[in-house]
C-alpha cells in the first residue's frame, strides 16, 4: 500500500524508521519462539540461553518504538491514517515483547526439563507450538502488509489454539495422576502450553491492531468480528 | 590603490552634498528675500489704522483696508460655501462609487480644471453672473473662488478617502450597515482631517488670487452691504494701490501684501498643526 | 451519548458502575439531526470568467462551529462571504444556486443585503476596530447606526457583549480609550463583541487567529467553543489543528468544490474521500 510521500520528508522517514524497528521486533521476537521451541523439542540448553539473552535487544526496541511514537505524536501531530499507524506500531511493539517474555518463560522451563530425564510427553507439544508460531507469523504478515482478509483469520484460528491448550492440559492432568513422580515436569509441561497459548493471544490481538491501522475499525472484544 | 579609491569617493560625496546644500539655498533664498523685504517694507504701515480705518481719498493719510480684510473673509466664506460641499460629494463619488471609466474623465477633467489660469473663472462667471445681473458682486466673486476650489477639494478628498483602508468598509458593511452610512459615518470620519487639510489648503490656494476678482467682484472703497454689490478684496486692494501714483498707497499695499501673505502663512501653518504625527490617526 | 445518570437503577446499587463506561456511543443516524441554518444548493460563483466555486450543496447545521477547511485558492474565504453577501464588494461576480437561511433564499429577489448581514455577521482576518472610535462606541456603532438610541439598551448590550468576547473585565474601566490601543488579540475580540451586539444569529469568521500568536489564538479558540452555544458559527481556517481543536463539523473544499462533509473527528481520524486523506496528512505537493 504505497501512499505518495508526505510533503515533510522527515515525516516519513520518521514514519518508516517506526514501521522498521516493528518488523525487526518481530523477527527477533519470530527467532526467540523457534528457540525456545529447539530448546524445548531439542532438550538444547545453550538454545534457551541464548533465547533469555535475546530478549534483552526486544525490550529496548520497545521502549525505542514507544518514544520514536510519542515524538512522532508530539512534533507532527498526525491525522487519520498516519495516527493510526503510529499508535498501531506502540500496541504492536507491546504485544511483540509480551510474546518475547512467553518465548522466555518457555525456554526457562524447557531448560530446567533439559537436565532432566526426557519426557516423552513433550512432544505432544509441538504442534501446538507450530500452530502457534505460524499464527504469529501470520499476524506480523497481516500487520506489515495491512492484509486485513488475513487478520481476521486470525481469531478463530486463536480458538483452535485455545481448544488445543485444554485438550493437552486434560491429557497431562491425567499423565500427572498416573505418573505422580513426574508432576514437576509435567507442571513445566502445563505451564509452557499455557505460554503458547498466551502467545496466540498476543498474535491474535496483532491482528486486531492490523485491521485498526489499516480500516479504522476497532474489532476488538467483538462476538463476531470475522468475515470468512 | 585603496586609499586612492576612497579618498575619490569622499571628495564625489562631499561635492555632491555640498552641490545639493547650494541647491537648497537657491531654492530658499528667494523667498527669504521676498518675505524679509514685504516685512521691511510694510511693517512700518502696520497699524491699528491699517485694520479699522476704511480707505480714505489720496492725499488724506490714515486710511486703512479694514473692508478689504473683511471682505477677503467673507468672499473666502462663500466660496467655501459653493466649493466644500460639492468637492467634497464630488470626491466622495470618485472615490466610493463610479465606475472605471466615468472615473477616470472625472478625474482628467477635474487636472484639466485645476490648471485652467484663474483668470478663465473669472471670465466665465462674468459672463454667466455679472453680465446677467448687471453688476459686479460679492456672489459673483464668490463663486469664482469656489468654482475654482470644486476640483482642488474633489481630488484631495478622494486621495484622502482612498487611503482608508478597504477593511474598515467591509467591516461595517458586515454589521448590516447601511452603504452611505458607512461612508458617512466611517470612511469620511475616518478621513476627516485629510478632508479638512484638502479644505484649508484649497481655501490657502483661492484666498490670494486676484485674477477671478477682477470682474466679479470688482473691489469696493467702501463697505459691502449686500451680496449683490461689489466687494473688496485684499489682492484687488493691493493691486489696485500698487499700479497707483501715490506713494501713501504704495505703503499700505506693502501692508496688504504684508497681511496677505502672514494669512496663507497661518492657514498653512495650521494645515501642518493638524496633520502632525500622532500615534493613533490615520491621517 | 447516553448520559449515565439516566439509566435506571439496578437493585445492584452496591456494584461498581464500571461498566457504563463502556457503554458504545449509539450509531450517528439515532442522534436528532441537527437543523441547518444554512441549505445551499448548487452554489456557484465567477469572477468574471473565472469560475470559484463550482456547484457546492451542504447543509451546515446551526449553533454549532463550523470549519472549512482546505488549500489557499480553493474557494473557502469566497465560498463564507458567498453566506452574507460580501462577495458582492467585489465587482462583476456571478453567482448560481440558492442559499436557504431560515427558509428564504438570500439571493431571492428584493432581498436586502443589509438586513442580512445585520442577522449574518462577520470577524475578518485582520482585526479592524475604527481608529476614530472608543471601545465602546466600537462595539455599539452596528447598534448606533441602526437607529437604537435608548441609553440603557445600549449600556446592557454593551457590558453583554464585551463579557461574551472575555474582554469586560479587561477594558471595563478603560471604555473610553481608543480601540486601536488594544493588543492584537483584544483587538480581535472587540471586533467579535461588536459583531455580536447587534445579536446575529449567525457568525461567519474568516481565518480568525491567523494573525495572532498562540496565546491569542488560545483565546479565540476558547471564545469559538463557549459562542457557539448561542450563535451558529462557521469559521474558515487554514489550521488543521484548530480546526480539530473548535469545530464540531468540518467542511473540505478544494480548487472551488466541496469534497468532503463530516463530523470533525470522523473527518481527522479516517476521512473518506482520498483527497482529504491526502491533504489533512500533509501529502500534497
Amino acid at each position: 500500500m504505497l501512499l505518495p510521500r508526505h510533503i515533510l520528508q522527515e515525516f516519513d522517514a520518521a514514519l518508516d524508521s517506526l514501521r522498521a524497528d516493528v518488523l525487526m521486533m518481530a523477527s527477533l521476537t519470530d527467532r526467540n519462539l523457534q528457540n525456545a521451541m529447539r530448546c524445548l523439542l531439542d532438550r538444547d540448553a545453550n538454545m534457551c540461553a541464548v533465547t533469555i539473552a535475546d530478549e534483552e535487544e526486544i525490550d529496548a526496541l520497545e521502549k525505542k518504538v514507544d518514544a520514536d511514537g510519542i515524538n512522532i505524536l508530539l512534533r507532527y501531530q498526525p491525522v487519520a491514517s498516519d495516527l493510526r499507524q503510529v499508535i498501531s506500531a506502540m500496541k504492536v511493539s507491546s504485544n511483540l515483547e509480551r510474546i518475547a517474555d512467553q518465548a522466555v518463560k518457555i525456554a526457562e522451563r524447557a531448560r530446567t526439563l533439559a537436565m532432566g530425564p526426557g519426557l516423552d510427553d513433550a512432544i505432544a507439544l509441538g504442534p501446538m507450538f507450530v500452530e502457534t508460531i505460524t499464527l504469529f507469523r501470520d499476524s506480523v504478515r497481516a500487520y506489515a502488509d495491512a492484509d486485513v482478509a488475513l487478520a481476521r483469520t486470525l481469531r478463530p484460528r486463536d480458538r483452535e489454539i485455545d481448544e488445543m491448550n485444554r485438550h493437552i492440559a486434560r491429557d497431562l492432568t491425567g499423565s500427572m495422576s498416573k505418573n505422580p513422580d513426574g508432576i514437576e515436569d509435567y507442571l513445566h509441561l502445563l505451564f509452557i502450553a499455557r505460554y503458547l497459548e498466551r502467545v496466540g493471544d498476543h498474535a491474535k490481538n496483532i491482528g486486531e491492531d492490523a485491521v485498526y491501522a489499516a480500516e479504522a475499525e476497532d474489532i476488538r472484544h467483538l462476538k463476531n468480528a470475522f468475515t470468512v | 590603490m585603496r586609499g586612492d579609491q576612497h579618498t575619490w569617493r569622499k571628495i564625489k560625496s562631499g561635492a555632491a552634498s555640498t552641490a545639493s546644500s547650494v541647491a537648497a539655498l537657491v531654492v530658499v533664498a528667494p523667498l527669504a528675500l521676498v518675505f524679509y523685504h514685504l516685512v521691511v517694507s510694510g511693517i512700518g504701515s502696520i497699524n491699528w489704522a491699517f485694520f479699522t480705518n476704511l480707505p480714505k481719498p489720496v492725499g488724506e493719510v490714515g486710511g486703512g483696508m479694514v473692508n478689504a480684510i473683511v471682505g477677503s473673509g467673507e468672499l473666502l466664506g462663500l466660496a467655501a460655501l459653493i466649493g466644500v460641499p460639492v468637492g467634497v460629494l464630488g470626491g466622495v463619488y470618485l472615490a466610493e462609487y463610479g465606475g472605471a471609466r466615468t472615473n477616470s474623465l472625472l478625474r482628467f477633467v477635474a487636472d484639466v480644471l485645476n490648471g485652467v489660469p484663474s483668470i478663465i473663472w473669472g471670465v466665465v462667471v462674468y459672463g454667466l453672473v455679472v453680465l446677467r445681473f448687471k453688476s459686479f458682486s460679492a456672489l459673483a466673486g464668490g463663486l469664482a473662488l469656489g468654482l475654482m476650489m470644486i476640483p482642488l477639494i474633489m481630488r484631495t478628498t478622494e486621495e484622502v478617502l482612498l487611503l482608508v483602508p478597504g477593511g474598515y468598509r467591509e467591516a461595517a458593511l458586515a454589521l448590516g450597515i447601511s452603504r452611505w452610512k458607512t461612508i458617512v459615518h466611517i470612511v469620511m470620519k475616518t478621513a476627516l482631517k485629510g478632508i479638512v487639510t484638502g479644505i484649508l489648503l484649497a481655501l490657502a490656494r483661492v484666498a490670494g488670487e486676484t485674477a477671478p476678482l477682477l470682474f466679479t467682484a470688482f473691489g469696493n472703497r467702501f463697505w459691502n452691504h449686500n451680496l449683490h454689490e461689489p466687494i473688496a478684496a485684499l489682492p484687488l486692494q493691493i493691486f489696485t494701490y500698487a499700479i497707483s501714483p501715490y506713494d501713501d498707497w504704495h505703503r499700505q499695499a506693502w501692508a496688504g501684501a504684508l497681511v496677505l501673505v502672514t494669512m496663507i502663512f497661518v492657514l498653512n501653518a495650521l494645515v501642518r498643526f493638524l496633520t502632525r504625527d500622532r500615534a493613533v490617526r490615520i491621517l | 451519548m447516553i448520559n449515565p445518570a439516566s439509566l435506571p437503577n439496578t437493585t445492584m446499587d452496591s456494584a461498581p458502575r464500571i461498566s457504563q463506561s463502556r457503554i458504545p456511543e449509539p450509531p450517528e443516524t439515532l442522534l436528532p439531526q441537527a437543523a441547518p441554518a444554512f441549505k445551499v444548493k448548487q452554489l456557484s460563483l465567477w469572477y468574471g470568467e473565472k469560475q470559484a466555486i463550482k456547484n457546492v450543496t451542504i447543509d451546515i447545521p446551526e449553533k454549532m462551529v463550523t470549519a472549512i477547511i482546505g488549500p489557499s485558492g480553493c474557494g473557502k474565504s469566497t465560498f463564507l462571504r458567498c453566506l452574507n453577501r460580501m462577495h458582492e464588494l467585489v465587482p462583476r461576480t456571478r453567482i448560481e444556486g440558492e442559499v436557504l437561511f431560515d427558509g428564504e433564499n438570500l439571493y431571492g429577489p428584493g432581498v436586502d443585503p443589509t438586513i442580512i448581514r445585520r442577522r449574518i455577521g462577520m470577524i475578518f482576518q485582520k482585526s479592524n476596530p475604527f481608529p476614530t472610535m472608543s471601545i465602546a462606541d466600537n462595539v455599539l456603532v452596528g447598534l448606533r447606526l441602526n437607529g437604537v438610541r435608548k441609553r440603557q439598551i445600549l449600556n446592557e448590550r454593551l457590558e453583554k457583549s464585551l463579557r461574551m468576547s472575555a474582554l469586560w473585565d479587561e477594558v471595563k474601566d478603560d471604555l473610553g480609550k481608543p480601540g486601536m490601543s488594544l493588543s492584537g488579540g483584544q483587538q480581535q475580540r472587540l471586533c467579535i463583541a461588536r459583531a455580536i451586539a447587534v445579536e446575529p444569529e449567525v457568525v461567519l469568521m474568516d481565518e480568525p487567529a491567523s494573525a495572532l500568536d498562540p496565546l491569542a489564538t488560545m483565546k479565540i479558540e476558547e471564545l469559538i467553543r463557549e459562542l457557539c452555544v448561542d450563535y451558529t458559527i462557521i469559521i474558515v481556517t487554514h489550521n488543521m489543528q484548530q480546526a480539530g481543536r473548535c469545530s464540531d463539523r468540518t467542511a473540505f473544499f478544494f480548487m472551488g468544490q466541496l469534497i468532503e462533509f463530516d463530523q470533525t473527528e470522523r473527518l481527522f481520524s479516517n476521512p473518506k474521500e482520498k483527497k482529504t486523506e491526502d491533504y489533512i496528512t500533509g501529502r500534497f505537493g
